[in-house]
């Protein structure tokens, strides 16, 4: 049984953290709009589904680079600041802390693209009608789980490499292309279409774009059930495979001490 | 188990190194080798030893962050590879230095956070919190940010942070490195507090004042290995045989040290000075007959008192630590 206490906990200890220094506004914030901005531009006739596509690909963007940045380097922070012991001491395994945390980055990528979608709206007016507004958010609050899921998944993985910085440079704007809302995925070879294909938050890319109106661009339509059902399917592998990366990490931690070790 | 809480048996660690260069895994030689001993049920136990020693690690181990290489050890009668959750509902370690806290968010908001982590519920938690603050003066700190905190303050956190869980056993390692001496007598108190309320405490120090006031059994540890136990008077009585001879003189030279060390039945000089005299704590291996032939050595050093004392803890350390015992 999850430390429901401990979910809870780490995610307002997050929040708190978070609005006392609220500096991953910049990445997630700045550059998805700066996105959405280039996108309108480049596109002489706005039309709605030219908006919408504009405004949803900078709405993920937020969200991606928000779990990938703050979830990816959660761990390391507590390696920095010298907390990792003291959250390894407790009976409440890491996987549960920072499962805490990676919802509300993912959290906080949301909130950030209903800014950006805010900021469309006065700045190009827009005036962005969805076609059917439960299904965009139910379709939203998945996202919001399979990013989650990813931004724990990243956290482990992140542990046990050096390399973790660079990595979070190379990743974000590749995974961001292949997620299919920046340029709809038939629009590039068709070689990177498995890379999307297994990655969970292009089915629910899909689903919005559904959800939105704008019609499917997925060489695989299977429609807004079929995207929600088989972005729950992969969102549950991220999770096993993530729950076995942080197994491996506790075994490997407690082998070699060196989480303490900055 | 009795009331044997903790029970260490041959514990070994070596730490796996990987060679920079090559990439090639190594284990380096053994940080805790071999290392056994037993705690009961309310004790001050004291682990003592010099930079390195293994004492951290033989805390690492029982506190279940560390798997042992080889040996074991029991804690609460749980064994601490296989039931280290049951371990780590029960206890805590509690460390010195300024590391280990979150400090963009407040004193009560770690204690909050951390007793999360035991599915504390939030009416207890909320009162014990409170009743933490109180015991540790943080009261009025509380709703401060930890990075706005001194030194103290953030070790009087930590010792917090560490009974959000009620322990009962209780890991401090090295609780008053770097904090001024009425911080340190503050938090020393507190270490008697906890005894008080019946948990059992592990402690670490490089400050023998400290392990004499505060510890009942003390096991000192050298190169990973364990060179002497026992209660303090015990230990005392090891160097008992070799006593003390103290000379406090106005004039002090290297060399006069050196010619000192150099008379037979001499075993060690240790010399502490200030700008108006020199204080010189001289082992010797049989008290009585020494004051003399000193005292002459001393001649031209313009004596204040030449006289024999009761070894300290510290003296004892000292013998078994450079290994003259
Ligand atoms: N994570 C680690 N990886 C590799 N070696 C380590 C690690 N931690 C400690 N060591 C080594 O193990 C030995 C024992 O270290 P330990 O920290 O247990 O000593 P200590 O008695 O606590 O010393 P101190 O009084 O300085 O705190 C040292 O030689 C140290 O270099
Ligand atoms: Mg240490």
């Amino acid at each position: 049984m999850p430390n429901l206490y401990a979910i809870t906990g780490s995610f307002k200890k997050q929040a708190l953290d978070f609005i006392a220094d609220p500096q991953w506004i910049i990445p997630s914030l700045v550059a998805p709009f700066t996105f959405t901005l280039v996108t309108l531009m480049i596109y002489p006739e706005r039309d709605a589904s030219i908006v919408l596509y504009a405004v949803l690909g900078g709405g993920i963007l937020g969200m991606w680079s928000n779990s990938l940045r703050a979830s990816g380097f959660s761990i390391n922070y507590d390696r920095m600041v010298g907390t990792l012991e003291s959250l390894m001491v407790t009976p409440t395994p890491l996987m549960e802390v920072i499962a805490g945390r990676a919802i509300w980055n993912a959290l906080i990528g949301l909130l950030n693209s209903l800014l950006v979608f805010i900021l469309a709206e006065v700045v190009f007016q827009t005036s962005i009608r969805l076609a059917d507004p439960l299904m965009f958010f139910i379709a939203l609050a998945i996202i919001l789980l399979s990013l989650s899921t990813i931004g724990l998944f990243l956290a482990a993985f992140f542990v046990f490499t050096r390399a973790s910085s660079v990595l979070t440079q190379i990743l974000e704007l590749p995974i961001f292309i292949i997620s299919g809302a920046m340029i709809p995925i038939n629009l590039m070879p068709s070689w990177s279409w498995p890379l999307s294909f297994t990655f969970g938050p292009f089915w629910g890319v899909d689903a919005l774009q559904i959800a939105a109106g704008v019609s499917s661009t997925s060489p695989i339509p299977v429609g807004y059930a079929g995207d929600l059902l088989i972005l729950f399917a992969i969102t549950a592998v991220y999770l096993t495979l993530t729950w076995m990366l942080f197994k491996k990490m506790d075994g490997k931690a407690r082998e070699s001490g060196s989480l303490g070790r900055y | 188990m009795g009331d044997r809480v903790i029970v260490a048996e041959d514990l070994v660690k070596c730490y796996p190194r990987t060679n920079g260069k090559s990439g090639e895994k190594k284990t380096s030689k053994p940080a805790v080798d071999g290392v056994s001993f037993e705690i009961r049920k309310g004790q001050i136990f004291g682990l003592l030893g010099p930079n390195g020693a293994g004492k951290t690690t033989t805390i690492k181990m029982l506190g279940t962050l560390l798997i042992p290489t080889s040996g074991g050890a029991t804690v609460l009668d749980h064994d601490i590879v296989k039931d280290y959750m049951e371990i780590r509902k029960r206890i805590n370690i509690i460390s010195g230095g300024d590391r280990g806290l979150y400090y963009r968010i407040s004193g009560r908001q770690n204690l909050r956070f951390f007793s999360d982590l035991y599915r504390i519920p939030r009416r207890l938690r909320d009162v014990r919190i409170e009743e933490l603050l109180q015991k540790v003066g943080l009261e009025k700190a509380a709703d401060q940010r930890v990075e706005e905190y001194s030194r103290g303050m953030k070790q009087r956190l930590h010792i917090a942070r560490g009974l959000v869980n009620d322990p009962d056993i209780l890991f401090l390692d090295e609780p008053t490195i770097g904090l001024d001496p009425e911080i340190s007598r503050e938090v020393r108190g507190m270490v008697r507090d906890m005894s008080k309320d019946g948990k059992t405490l592990l402690l670490t120090t490089h400050n023998m004042n400290e392990a004499e006031e505060l510890c009942d059994d003390i096991n000192i540890i050298v190169g990973g290995k364990i060179v002497a136990k026992g209660t303090i008077a015990e230990l005392k009585e090891a160097v008992r045989k070799k006593s003390v001879i103290e000379a406090e003189v106005r004039r002090m030279t290297p060399d006069v040290i050196e010619a000192v060390h150099s008379i037979d039945g001499v075993l060690n000089v240790a010399c502490s000075s200030d700008a108006y005299r020199s204080i010189l704590r001289i082992q010797v291996a049989d008290g009585q007959d020494m004051v003399l032939p000193i005292a002459k050595r001393l001649e031209n050093c313009r004596i204040i008192r030449v006289s024999r004392e009761e070894p300290t803890l510290e003296d004892a350390y000292m013998s078994m630590v450079i290994g003259d015992a």
